[in-house]
């Protein structure tokens, strides 16, 4: 009877131990595992107004995403998340129909970012732009 | 009846589990006389397991290229969350392993467990064994580091020794004339992909061979210590009246397995730098080799060996030879005896091998 | 014609093969080769001193040879003193400044703005009245010192420059040796080390500085970032000691299963 007591005892000390061990070996791993963290506030992405083609989009990198920045016949700059809100493909921009083709499902949008046709839930979201000096920032 | 019960019948009636654990668990019997050398190949497995764990986190962050590598590592060790601890149980448990594993070789052989019908293990053991020294090579020199270029220059050098094909072979390992970009592509696809591969199978292959066989009785406290075996037939070494391997070995194996680890880690967070010398953290630089470049703790009596004898090629075969006639112990050594002190002359080779070793590797240190 | 034809091949076989040589001989990349220290170097008294002195030097250790000072031609006993060969010898007093300043621009810079500098040739001193010619050493805080300085003027402004630095000196120092032992553990310094850098030439050029009051307030600034340095240092020392209280609640946990992993063995023992 002593034996199987201690026995017990034993056992749920060791289980114990154990399950602090597991939870001491799953930390370390699930921290080394997490995606390295983006600086979600700073992260201003700038260039030359002179990157941006005529009658193009220019596509950039922005905070860990995709961004566009199209230039309108009215000659305004506007600065989307190149994501298409379907699917998540980049959407390119068709300069003679004047608007953003999403080559994965035929999404379209304005150059506002609306949605024309096609499959997506919401529009394209807006991305804050500022010209100063023939340099575009964006964000 | 309970829902766990129930999913464990529905098991048990597909699987057998209850047979199953009768079979290989509990009714798994042991000598009575088993001691803790025998949990050792248990460490090994679980030294294993977290060489294959901690090897597959970091490649997540490594990148095998030259011009890249020490960069990466250099990130996994400051810049990515426990990277440095990640980093540091890989390259400390490759030593650990070797270390371990020349104790479970010398247990063996010290109890005379590697003697017929048992010639298998010990091959399969002794290949196991310098599969590890390559796997152990080959990484060594991932970091890509000054000390792991100049390791593994002179260690690919050794190799031009060997007559006619020498130089080529030394070409050929290296994948051009000097240690370079194309040597750490094929040292890291042996390294994370082929000799993992061939290691996991010879464990399976060692393991097979235990089983089959049975494991071996300590000649120790035994009156009769001579070998039965008679040669003529198949018999699986059977231990009626044993101990069971559940819960009893299996609790010793944990106990062992704990005190590695407990041992790992006081090297991991506390000295990881007795396998770390400064010339692991400056990048490798070809055009500079740093004095006193020397190898890993276990290849320091081999490097010695080569530098004793007045030419490199009759080093390289007095060392072939040594490991030759390692590899084929149990077929000279034939004597039914197993207890130690009932052979003098192996024990005293033993223990003089012991001898030489240490003092090789001591010498070479501070040669 | 003929004749000459051949000795000129002769000398371009020998210059050529001597080049090969020097390329590829490792000796020969070391300054022991040059045609000065083979005339010079046994030569007793007056020609042989600067060699002398020259062993040892930090120019010496850094592979800066008598060519690189004075010119000429390294290679060509013959030639090794013309002055078509960019051969200078020795500067007068006044040009001293100009001669070291080839190398040291920035100090040269700074020491001409110095009163030291707009003394130059009035009886001030020139950069070997401190440093030394041949012998030249790594600089350091003891060039300034009572017997040097009070050979023109009293010591005590260059003693307060001297006490103002000292600080300053032995932070770079001591952050220096850190960052080594920290190199050594694999941790990354690539940053750390190019700000003290920076720092260190901003202190260094403090040295042909005279006047106390900037002394004061440069080296004030140059401690602050120091400072900055030494605490990021500190934080990874504080990083290093949690991480060992981990490793020993790590190693304790596992001695503590291990013992219950071997009590409970034992209850199953008969």
């Amino acid at each position: 009877m002593q034996t199987t007591s201690r026995r017990k005892f034993l056992g749920i000390c060791l289980g114990g131990l154990a399950a602090a061990g597991t939870a001491a070996t799953a930390y370390p791993l699930l921290s080394y595992l997490a995606p390295r963290s983006i600086d979600e506030t700073g992260g201003k992405v700038t260039f030359p107004e002179t990157e941006i083609p005529p009658d193009g989009a220019k596509i950039f990198d922005y905070r860990g995403t995709t961004g566009v920045v199209i230039r309108k016949q009215s000659g305004e700059l506007v600065a989307l998340s190149a994501i298409c809100t379907h699917l998540g493909c980049i959407v390119q921009w068709e300069n003679e129909k004047q608007n953003f083709l999403c080559p994965c499902h035929a999404g379209r949008f304005t150059p506002d970012g609306a949605v024309i046709s096609g499959p997506p839930p919401k529009p394209l979201a807006k991305l804050p732009i500022t010209v100063a000096n023939g340099v575009v920032t964006v964000g | 009846m309970s829902p766990l019960k129930s999913i464990y019948h529905w098991l048990n009636v597909r699987l057998g589990v209850d047979e199953l654990v009768e079979k290989r668990l509990t009714g798994y019997l042991l000598p009575r006389s088993i001691n803790a050398w025998y949990s050792l190949g248990s460490v090994l497995l679980v030294i294993f397991g977290i060489q294959v764990v901690t090897g597959i986190l970091l490649l997540i962050y490594y990148v095998p290229d030259a011009e890249k590598a020490f960069k990466s590592v250099t990130y996994i060790m400051n810049d990515v969350h426990f990277g440095w601890l990640i980093r540091m149980c890989h390259a400390v448990g490759s030593n650990m392993m070797v270390a371990v594993l020349l104790l479970h070789m010398l247990s063996a052989l010290f109890m005379g467990s590697h003697k017929s019908p048992r010639e298998l293990n010990w091959v399969t053991g002794f290949i196991l064994f310098n599969l590890v020294l390559g796997i152990s090579l080959t990484g060594y020199l991932l970091p890509w580091s000054q000390l792991s270029f100049w390791a593994t220059t002179v260690a690919t050098n050794s190799a031009g020794a060997i007559p006619v094909i020498g130089q080529y072979l030394v070409e050929f390992l290296r994948g051009g004339k000097l240690v370079g970009p194309h040597t750490l592509g094929r040292f890291f696809a042996v390294h994370v992909v082929l000799l993992p591969l061939v290691i996991g199978a010879l464990i399976g292959a060692h393991l097979f061979l235990l089983e089959r066989i049975g494991v071996s009785t300590p000649p120790f406290g035994q009156k009769e210590t001579k070998s039965t075996w008679q040669g003529d037939e198949f018999r699986h070494e059977s231990h009626p009246g044993g101990i069971p391997f559940f819960p009893n070995y299996l609790l010793q194996d944990v106990t062992s397995i704990l005190i590695y680890l407990a041992i790992f880690f006081c090297v991991v967070f506390f000295s990881p730098y007795i396998f770390f010398p400064p010339t692991a953290f400056v990048p490798a630089d070809p055009f500079k080799t740093p004095a006193h470049i020397k190898p890993e703790w276990y290849f320091l009596a081999n490097y010695q060996t080569l530098k004793v004898f007045p030419s490199e090629l009759l080093g390289l075969m007095v060392q072939g030879a040594a490991m030759t006639f390692l590899a084929l112990i149990p077929f000279i050594d034939r004597g039914k005896e197993r207890h130690p002190l009932k052979r003098p002359l192996f024990l005293a080779c033993f223990i003089g091998g012991i001898i030489l070793f240490i003092g090789m590797t001591i010498w070479g240190h501070y040669s | 014609m003929r004749q000459s034809a051949t000795n000129r091949f002769c000398v371009i076989a020998c210059s050529t093969l001597l080049l090969l040589l020097t390329i590829l001989s490792p000796a020969a990349r070391g300054q022991e080769e040059t045609v000065c220290i083979q005339c010079h170097g046994p030569q007793p008294g007056k020609g042989g001193a600067p060699v002398k002195a020259w062993r040892g030097s930090i120019h010496a250790d850094n592979g800066i040879s008598c060519h690189s000072c004075h010119g000429g031609d390294p290679n060509d006993a013959a030639n090794a003193m013309s002055p078509a060969r960019g051969f200078v010898g020795t500067p007068q007093e006044a040009g001293i400044p100009a001669f070291c300043g080839r190398c040291h621009a920035g100090i040269m810079e700074d020491y001409l703005k110095s009163a030291h500098g707009r003394a130059l040739g009035k009886g001030g001193p020139t950069c070997v009245t401190c440093h030394g010619a041949h012998e030249v050493k790594k600089a350091n805080l003891e060039l300034i010192n009572e017997k040097s300085c009070s050979r023109c003027h009293p010591y005590d402004r260059a003693a307060g420059i001297k006490e103002a630095m000292r600080q300053t000196e032995g932070l770079i120092t001591d952050i220096e040796r850190k960052i080594e032992r920290f190199k050594g553990e694999g941790v990354d310094t690539e940053r750390h080390e190019k700000s003290l850098f920076s720092l260190r030439n901003r202190y260094h050029r403090l040295f042909h500085e005279v006047d106390t009051a900037k002394v004061k307030r440069e080296s004030s600034h140059i401690q602050q970032e120091l400072n900055t340095i030494n605490q990021t240092l500190e934080n990874l020392d504080e990083r290093n000691r949690r991480r060992k209280i981990a490793g020993a609640m790590v190693v304790g946990g596992l001695l503590v299963a291990a013992l219950i992993a071997h009590l409970l063995k034992r209850t199953y023992d008969d």
